[in-house]
């Protein structure tokens, strides 16, 4: 691991398989973002942390990681609680780099940007905690992913209404995000979703494409099967829908909406609807996430 | 266009009995009632204006760049300025092609295609000139309006087709070749078709019996204006990213891309299909 790359909030990740253990050739990060890769005794699979300093994002902030997933390796992607998004940096004004200020009219909005690519047999496992926006914060994410045929992911967008125990309830200017997935160069889905909210205080969007995570698609589907809504009196605790979306013939990928009343519900929901992903990367790993 | 065959064009487009399909899609409201997420608190009418709020600002946002792109490739290869029939045809295709990756609801995907086929059979079938009034016709640009039908009779061509890479023919990019053949402005025909879907959405509600007919009326007179009017104005400048590659990688440009709005009318409408008792097909 080092200290390496010259912009601020900038990351670098390739990890591949070295007699059956995920290595990391480059691991390289610059302030206010941190990588951590703690040690794990499944095979082939890997965990990285991404953490950014004192928890959270300030308005201005920009963060751009890429990462490439060689043949075979698994990476598990996971922040360290929710990534708070402030508005302004609560006390110290902490060294931001004059590059920031110059970027035009832009520096208000805190953008995250992340580049994975997969190649065949390898995976990203995208699970991190949700993004919780505070009053007037606005946060702009751009997802790009490019799957080799043969690889896997499953990827996870979501937020909360803020923080609900000082009454923010949808009260943060904007959450944007955009995910591009490109499987062998031709565009699969490409969602952006801007402000707009409804009775729920935490929405989630997951894709799952690839072999790997098969068991978990099969065992969803079968319960959207089993489902049928007669007329309900009050609004449903938890709602989540499944639609296949194009791929390759024979292999699409899907995609799973979940909203709830509340982020620990979201947060159940999807940690038993992934349980599937213990037969691929192992239990010691799968009990990191959604913790 | 003059005026006159602009209203015109407009009055037979507006037109209830039109054959487009869209009687049978509710877009999602027929699941939200039944979800129990359509009552909102306020006077009566706030719950059915809050979901075409709602409706028709996350379909402005996500389908009206594809509707006046397509508009733009049919007016220009109609008026002769994009010469190659191929060209257009291509365009029109990676159009309707990005709108289906983007549209992530299988509900909403499904209704869309079967709409947009029947607009450009309607085109084909209900709009081209018959022959008998090919001579004397004052209006007739004959070269504009040949060349109009021959993209379209292509396009629906390749959308009936159906092979592995064919366009599956969805509605605002069919709307957006419709009214781009007929000649309308393309302002005018965004504006007409997100008219259309909050018609559409608030005759679903008639016929569902959570809105009584005078009181449809009155949404129609009084509030949809400001709705579709509002929507439409923001995202005016909106385009499909079909088209270009120039799109570049600062939030800027990233903001001139179509977007969905309503994370919670994407799951209700996905949902549909689970309903046990169902009048409409989304």
């Amino acid at each position: 691991m080092s200290n390496g790359g010259h912009e601020a909030g900038h990351g670098n990740i390739t990890a591949q398989i070295h007699s059956n253990r995920v290595v990391f050739p480059v691991l390289s990060y610059t302030y206010p973002l941190k990588l951590l890769s703690p040690r794990v005794q499944q095979d082939g699979v890997a965990i990285v942390y991404m953490i950014t300093y004192g928890g959270g994002l300030v308005c201005g902030d920009r963060i751009s990681l890429s990462a490439n997933i060689e043949q075979d390796a698994q990476l598990v992607f996971l922040s360290q609680g929710s990534t708070k998004v402030f508005k302004a940096r609560p006390g110290v004004r902490a060294a931001v780099p004059v590059t920031l200020r110059t970027l035009g009219a832009t520096t208000t909005v805190t953008q995250q940007r992340l580049e994975v690519s997969i190649a065949a047999g390898g995976a990203l496992y995208l699970l991190p905690d949700p993004v919780t926006c505070f009053r007037d914060a606005a946060y702009h994410q751009v997802q790009t992913f490019r799957l080799a045929r043969g690889a896997s992911a499953a990827l996870l967008d979501w937020y909360t209404s803020g923080r609900r125990a000082r009454g923010e309830e949808w009260a943060f200017a904007r959450y944007y995000s955009i995910n591009e997935v490109f499987v062998e160069a031709s565009p699969l889905p490409r969602r952006t979703l801007a402000d707009r909210m409804g009775p729920y205080a935490c929405y989630a969007t997951l894709f799952l494409y690839g072999p790997r995570v098969q068991g978990v698609v099969r065992e969803l589907e079968e319960r959207m099967r089993a489902a049928t809504v007669f007329q309900v009196r009050e609004p449903l605790d938890v709602l989540w829908s499944l639609s296949p979306v194009r791929g390759e013939a024979g292999n699409e990928g899907r995609i799973v909406r979940v909203a709830g009343k509340e982020t620990e519900d979201v947060k159940k929901w999807l940690s038993d609807a992934l349980r599937g992903l213990v037969d691929v990367i192992g239990g010691e790993v799968y009990s990191k996430i959604f913790i | 266009m003059q005026d006159d065959k602009e209203s015109y064009l407009l009055l037979l487009l507006s037109d209830a009995n039109l054959p487009t399909g869209s009687f049978v899609a509710s877009a999602g409201l027929e699941s939200t009632a039944a979800h129990a997420l359509f009552h909102v608190p306020g006077p009566p009418g706030s719950d059915i204006l809050a979901f075409l709020r709602s409706s028709v600002d996350t379909y402005a946002r996500s389908a009206l760049p594809f509707t006046r792109d397509a508009h733009h490739v049919v007016a220009a290869y109609a008026s002769g300025e994009t010469l190659e029939l191929d060209a257009a045809l291509a365009a029109l295709t990676r159009l309707d092609t990005l709108y289906d990756a983007s549209t992530l609801n299988h509900v909403a995907r499904r209704a869309s295609c079967a709409q947009g086929a029947a607009l450009l059979t309607l085109y084909t079938r209900g709009f081209t000139r018959p022959s008998v009034l090919l001579a004397d016709a004052a209006d007739y640009d004959e070269e504009r309006e040949k060349r109009a039908a021959a993209l379209v009779s292509a396009l629906k061509l390749r959308v009936r087709r159906g092979e592995p890479d064919a366009p599956a023919g969805h509605l605002p990019v069919c709307w957006g070749v419709l009214t781009g053949a007929l000649g309308l402005t393309v302002d005018r025909g965004a504006h007409l078709h997100l008219f259309l879907h909050a018609r559409g959405v608030l005759s679903a509600a008639v016929r569902m019996n959570i809105v009584g007919p005078y009181a449809a009326q009155q949404l129609l007179l009084h509030a949809l204006r400001r709705v579709v009017d509002d929507a439409l104005r923001s995202t005016a400048h909106l385009i499909s990213g079909a088209l270009r590659d120039e799109v570049d990688s600062d939030e800027q440009a990233d903001e001139r891309l179509p977007a969905t709005t309503w994370p919670l009318g994407e799951i209700l409408a996905a949902r549909h299909d689970l309903l046990h008792s169902r009048i409409f097909n989304s």
